[in-house]
């Protein structure tokens, strides 16, 4: 590394950290990103622990104890005086011994308001309970006159959910890594603008493009300081995860999440290229525009691009081993790799790693050339 | 020493440089006079190489800022077009970020930052972020800058716009004491006053060429006129676009 380059490094630096407002902007991110997050979680745990749970009120429970206690056995519980109105009402009627044992069929009321929607999941359980106990009562007559229950089904549908619980948890932290991508992106994106458009909207790019330094040493630094800042915003995020955790009952979705200091530091290195990469793309848009609104507006363009690519990937769960090495989705695989207990090998990080630098220099060649140009300079 | 061989160059539709020719000695102070959009900007900003010439040549001591612009402009001081500076760095760093570009570190960057403070009577200031500063404080700042790598040749383009009276004279005092040194000073203006109480030589520029080229005495007898400011007139063909 040239001396100039580091030169320039430091003195952007400390004009960024100067800056305040940029500066709590950038940090801000990385400090809240985490915190909707939590928010977001604490709905997400809710709904799906309530599923184990599902009270209903009972009328004439003492006419039938075998299916009470079968209702049980399911999760469905009776309801209490003091829970509130379920929405849901079982009624028994009060021969149902005496039809049961005639081997009449019973009528249950299962009363509800079937236009509302949200319970319409908790309706079907209790729809479905029923009609097992159905089956077991039914087999059990067929048995007791020599037939074999199963010439009743001809067909069945066997279902095996693959839902497991890492994979629960890898889509809620999924979630988590797209915000330390986003962070990294966000981060460094004031430095950017203001060491390029900044530059020119202040009238000092012309003084300084007329020093002796080579301009690939003037851009790299500039790509650097933004860099800097764009890591500390993903390392911040990146400590901020676990203490969110602290608040966020993930053990009862069964989620066990090891983040240690380690998995923390494996994953800040892995965020270093993507870093540089981020910064590099914002400078090049940045350097076209003439001011700072003007840059701010070009960004947010750009970032779609990369975002729209980990959303994609994060919620279509589309897969193909050319991700692993590919700029940005490399580093979102190692992301998820370390979480969903797939880990991208050691080959396939470095390619990414090295593949994402090259196209970061690649950008920063193509700007120190666009600087060569008048036209981009002086905007003639 | 500057040499500009029959440059030339065009934008789209105007010419902002057609043939132009002339030298700023060693030991000297060369005056670039000329009303608004004859080229000044244009001409010095090729001889530090961010606009390429379409034809003609410039030579900075011996080099060209075409092949060569590192080495040209480590040669040669700047006093630019614009200069913004930065408002949450201080004077001194502002002075010391360029001395380390050129090159300079440690003791001796310390004593160049504090060299050219102390010259340019901006201890006061050194120290304070420029956020707020006068036009004379800010000017001192960037003729700090352009001088604190102690540059063979020096560049100024209108150096004296919005000074008050004691920032001008420190200029001028300043320009004088290089011209001793025998570094060669090249200043453009469009004030006809400053041009001819300091230049040794004044290079009159109309549309891209020069007209005349001669110490401020020898234009007077030129023309036959007494003063510089008729010389001028007469010169360049108006007095559009010039300040007396």
């Amino acid at each position: 590394m040239s001396r100039t380059l580091l030169t320039i490094w430091l003195k952007e630096l400390k004009d960024a950290i100067r800056d305040r407002r940029s500066l709590m902007a950038a940090m801000s991110y990385a400090f809240f990103g985490p915190m909707l997050m939590a928010v977001a979680f604490f709905a997400v745990v809710k709904e799906a622990t309530s599923e184990s749970d599902l009270k209903v009120q009972l009328e004439g429970q003492e006419y039938a104890p075998e299916l009470v206690e079968f209702l049980q056995h399911k999760g469905i519980l009776a309801a209490t005086e003091e829970d509130l109105d379920t929405g849901i009402k079982l009624i028994i009627p009060a021969d149902y011994q005496e039809r049961l044992a005639a081997a009449k069929a019973v009528s249950i009321t299962v009363r509800a308001d079937y236009s509302e929607r949200k319970n319409s999941s908790n309706r079907q359980r209790v729809e479905r309970a029923l009609t097992e106990y159905n089956q077991v009562v039914a087999s059990a007559r067929l048995m007791m006159r020599g037939i074999s229950p199963e010439v009743m089904y001809a067909v069945v549908a066997e279902r095996q959910d693959t839902a497991t619980k890492e994979s629960r948890a890898a889509l809620i932290m999924g979630t988590v890594m797209v915000f330390v991508l986003m962070s990294v992106f966000f981060a460094g994106m004031n430095v950017a603008i203001d060491t390029s458009a900044g530059e020119r909207e202040r009238n000092s790019l012309e003084f300084l493009l007329a020093q002796p330094v080579r301009l690939i040493d003037l851009v790299t630094g500039k790509a650097l300081a933004a860099s800097t800042f764009a890591m500390l915003g993903g390392a911040l995020t990146l400590i901020m995860i676990p203490a969110v955790f602290l608040f966020v009952p993930l053990e009862k979705l069964g989620i066990d999440i090891s983040f240690g200091f380690g998995k923390q530091v494996m994953l800040a290195l892995v965020l270093i290229p993507l870093a540089i990469l981020a910064s590099a793309l914002q400078l090049f848009v940045s350097f076209m525009a003439k001011s700072f609104k003007e840059a701010q507006t070009y960004i947010t363009f750009v970032m779609f691009a990369p975002m729209t690519i980990v959303f994609v990937l994060e919620f279509t769960r589309f897969s193909h081993a050319a991700l692993d090495y590919l700029p940005v989705t490399s580093q979102h695989q190692v992301l998820l790799g370390s979480i969903n207990g797939e880990p991208v090998s050691v080959l396939a990080m470095a390619i990414g790693a090295l593949g994402t630098l090259a196209v970061a220099a690649l950008i920063l060649l193509a700007v120190q050339w666009k600087l060569r140009s008048e036209k981009a300079v002086f905007g003639l | 020493m500057i040499e500009v061989t029959e440059l030339r160059k065009t934008y789209k539709e105007v010419t902002a440089l057609n043939g132009l020719t002339f030298n700023a000695n060693d030991g000297e102070i060369t005056g670039l006079l000329g009303p608004n959009g004859a080229g000044k900007t244009t001409c010095l900003r090729s001889l530090y190489g961010l606009i390429k010439p379409d034809s003609g040549r410039v030579q900075v001591d011996g080099l060209s800022p075409v092949t060569e612009p590192i080495e040209v402009r480590r040669s040669i001081g700047i006093f630019p077009d614009k200069f913004g500076l930065h408002e949450r760095l201080t004077a001194r760093e502002h002075i010391r970020y360029i001395a380390e570009l050129h090159g300079f570190r440690g003791e001796a960057m310390l004593e160049q930052v504090d060299r050219v403070i102390a010259e340019l009577k901006m201890t006061d200031i050194a120290d304070r972020r420029t956020q707020g500063f006068s036009q004379g404080q800010r000017m001192k700042v960037a003729l700090a800058q352009a001088i604190v790598h102690q540059p063979k040749n020096l560049i100024l383009d209108e150096p004296s716009r919005g000074l008050d009276v004691m920032s001008t004279r420190i200029l001028r005092e300043l320009m004088f004491g290089l011209r001793e040194q025998g570094r060669c000073i090249l200043f453009s203006s469009h004030v006809m006053q400053e041009v001819a109480a300091l230049c040794d030589r004044v290079v009159i520029m109309v549309q891209g060429q020069v007209v005349a080229n001669d110490s401020p005495a020898a234009l007077c007898a030129m023309t036959g006129k007494a003063s510089f400011e008729d010389a001028f007139v007469q010169l360049i063909g108006t007095d559009e676009g010039i300040m007396a």
